[in-house]
């Protein structure tokens, strides 16, 4: 695979994944805060 | 409904199939049908697995849901996010590399046929169960509201999905959802827009939903460890976490989608998208649920939404006892709005009083609505689906302005088809590739497969429709999808963990210990009451634990083979 190639997939999967999971926990944290204010 | 509604309803259930069939136009060889081709990017990737998992239900019941029990069922969802990393992580790269149409293949390849052949027969019952009560779902609900004839509608529902489906496969299946979803979540924010915009004046709109939260409907993280708490944190990650995996990992209907990606990086970023979108998507649907039952609190709202039901037994001689009881339920109503305006404007030391008063206002309200259930079932109309799935239509149908109605419709109608045609897509498609290539006739033309994956696809677009006819024998058809998933999903997952992680074990093994696992749930199922999304867990675990002991025992002098 070479920097030609259409195929080509410089991406860096381990910080994507980290860039999910960060999204996620936020997501979390947000959902907590909205009960702790209107429960 | 009236006329506007009625046009921008067909307008849009026709129009996106019709778009769909045109850019498939022309002949198609067996891999395009199955897999699409490699253009199909990850946005539209990321839209089609949202499509395929939404279904009617989401948007008919969730509302209900929140509705009745507040927004707490968004914890089901947290394990989500985690089980699609993994299926990025080790599922994708796997069947991209192996170039397999079904997930099933790659068991055939890493075990044997036997064992293919169970994993892709456990989808079948599975999926082609759940697909007919994907289209029942909705057509019992908006048939009996709209005065449709039932068998009707679930022809119309179903015979448009078939022919789109059979005629264009994999790549028409994710231009409709990519379309069908955007049309859904357009028609979710109209309804969550005017569902705010018709609150009551009288509260501010945080003050709505600070009563919401104080009346217990708010609540959408649970820290609680009290096992008997239905929707909590740790449920929802690690019951979630099994749910999803298995349902994303190796359902074919999920895995169609994402494997008709241009490229691994395509696949990924449409499953990450999902892993993003999801949680909130699902929290604004809820939400909604909540603000329109604010919304009952100041309209009255009828004292049983499932209002055909109502009628049918009024007019079987009931008509004084539930007249009775809807007095009583105005009564309540009128003091329960009352007491509300009493909450918002109470000091700090006399709003425990006045919240006091509101909960046994609201019990009294509660039990008013059963005891009109008692008499329904009395009266010989004992409703087939849960009263909360009425909820949100009945607000649509009410207070909704023209043509948004019809497009909602067209919402609930979309989901149901995007749900459907994905189903039709993976049953036709793994039957083709799994029991009649390999089976049947193991050398024929590439054309030849296409016509056998279209008339297979036909084939299960019927089994759905007789599913669907003969699904009023299932008393609630939202857990029975649910359950129909749980009990089969825990062995299938643990087919493809115990190909993925233990590397000794040989196809008899694994094929024998899913077969004792399917067992040992079907006898939990029959002779227990556990909750259902332990049988995930359950049928899983057995299937990891089993495989390697008939190795290490029974197929012992049996050597596994080379790893794929």
């Amino acid at each position: 695979m070479n920097s030609g190639d259409p195929n080509a997939d410089n991406t860096s999967w381990p910080k994507a994944y980290t860039v999910a999971l960060s999204i996620f926990t936020v997501e979390i944290v947000l959902l907590y805060l909205f009960t702790l204010r209107f429960s | 409904m009236n006329r506007l509604d009625y046009v921008v309803l067909i307008a849009t259930i026709l129009a996106i199939p019709i778009y769909g069939l045109w850019r498939t136009r022309g002949r198609a060889s067996l891999r395009q049908y199955l897999k699409g081709d490699a253009s199909i990017g990850w946005a539209t990737i990321g839209l089609s697995v949202l499509a395929t998992q939404a279904g009617p239900i989401t948007f008919l019941s969730m509302p209900g849901q929140a509705y009745e029990s507040g927004i707490g069922f968004i914890q089901n969802y947290f394990g989500q996010p985690l089980a699609l990393i993994v299926v990025c992580a080790i599922f994708v790269p796997i069947y991209q590399r192996l170039k397999v149409y079904t997930a099933y293949q790659y068991l055939g390849q890493r075990f044997d046929r036997k064992t293919q052949l169970l994993g892709a027969f456990l989808f079948l019952v599975q999926r082609g169960l759940a697909a007919g009560i994907t289209i029942y779902a909705p057509a019992i609900v908006l048939s009996a509201l709209l005065g449709w004839r039932l068998n009707l509608t679930i022809w119309l529902a179903g015979g448009l999905v078939m022919i789109y489906t059979v005629a264009g496969g994999t790549k028409v299946v994710s231009i409709t959802q990519r379309y069908q979803m955007i049309v859904i979540l357009v028609g979710m924010a109209i309804a969550f827009a005017v569902a705010v915009y018709r609150l009551s004046p009288d509260l501010s709109f945080e003050s709505t939903l600070s009563v919401a939260g104080k009346m217990g409907k708010l609540e959408a993280v649970s820290f609680s460890v009290d096992p008997h708490k239905r929707y909590t944190f740790w449920s929802g990650v690690i019951g979630g976490f099994f749910l999803a995996l298995s349902y994303f990992g190796a359902d074919q209907s999920q895995v169609q989608r994402y494997l008709a990606g241009g490229s691994l990086k395509e696949s990924r970023l449409g499953l990450l998208f999902n892993a993003a979108v999801k949680v909130p998507m699902q929290f604004f649907i809820l939400l909604l649920g909540a603000i329109v039952f604010m919304f009952y609190q100041f309209e009255k709202p009828p004292v049983y939404f499932n209002q055909p039901a109502y009628q049918r037994a009024a007019e079987n001689g009931y008509a004084t006892q539930l007249a009775a009881l809807q007095t009583q339920f105005d009564d309540v109503f009128a003091q329960k709005r009352a007491a509300i305006r009493a909450v918002s404007s109470a000091l700090p030391d006399q709003r425990d009083m006045a919240m006091a008063r509101l909960h046994e206002l609201e019990a009294q309200a509660r039990d008013l609505r059963d005891q009109t259930k008692t008499v329904l079932v009395q009266a010989g109309v004992d409703p087939k689906s849960k009263e909360s799935d009425y909820v949100f239509i009945t607000f649509i149908l009410q207070q909704m302005p023209h043509g948004i109605v019809g497009l909602l419709i067209a919402v609930i109608l979309c989901a149901t088809m995007s749900a459907t045609a994905a189903a039709l897509n993976a049953l036709g498609t793994t039957t083709a590739v799994d029991f009649y290539r390999p089976l049947i006739r193991p050398n024929a033309s590439d054309h030849h497969y296409v016509i056998a994956a279209k008339a297979l696809t036909a084939a299960w677009g019927f089994v759905a429709i007789a599913v669907a006819s003969f699904a009023s024998l299932v008393e609630n058809l939202i857990e029975a999808g649910n359950i129909l998933g749980s009990v089969f999903y825990g062995s299938i997952l643990g087919l493809f963990l115990a190909a993925f992680f233990i590397r000794g074990v040989t196809g008899s093994a694994v094929f024998f210990a899913a077969i004792i696992a399917q067992a040992l749930v079907f006898i939990l199922f029959g002779m227990t009451n556990i909750g259902y999304l332990w049988y995930n867990f359950i049928g899983c675990a057995a299937v990891l634990i089993v495989a390697p002991v008939l190795q290490q025992t029974i197929f012992r002098s049996t050597k596994a083979p080379a790893g794929v």
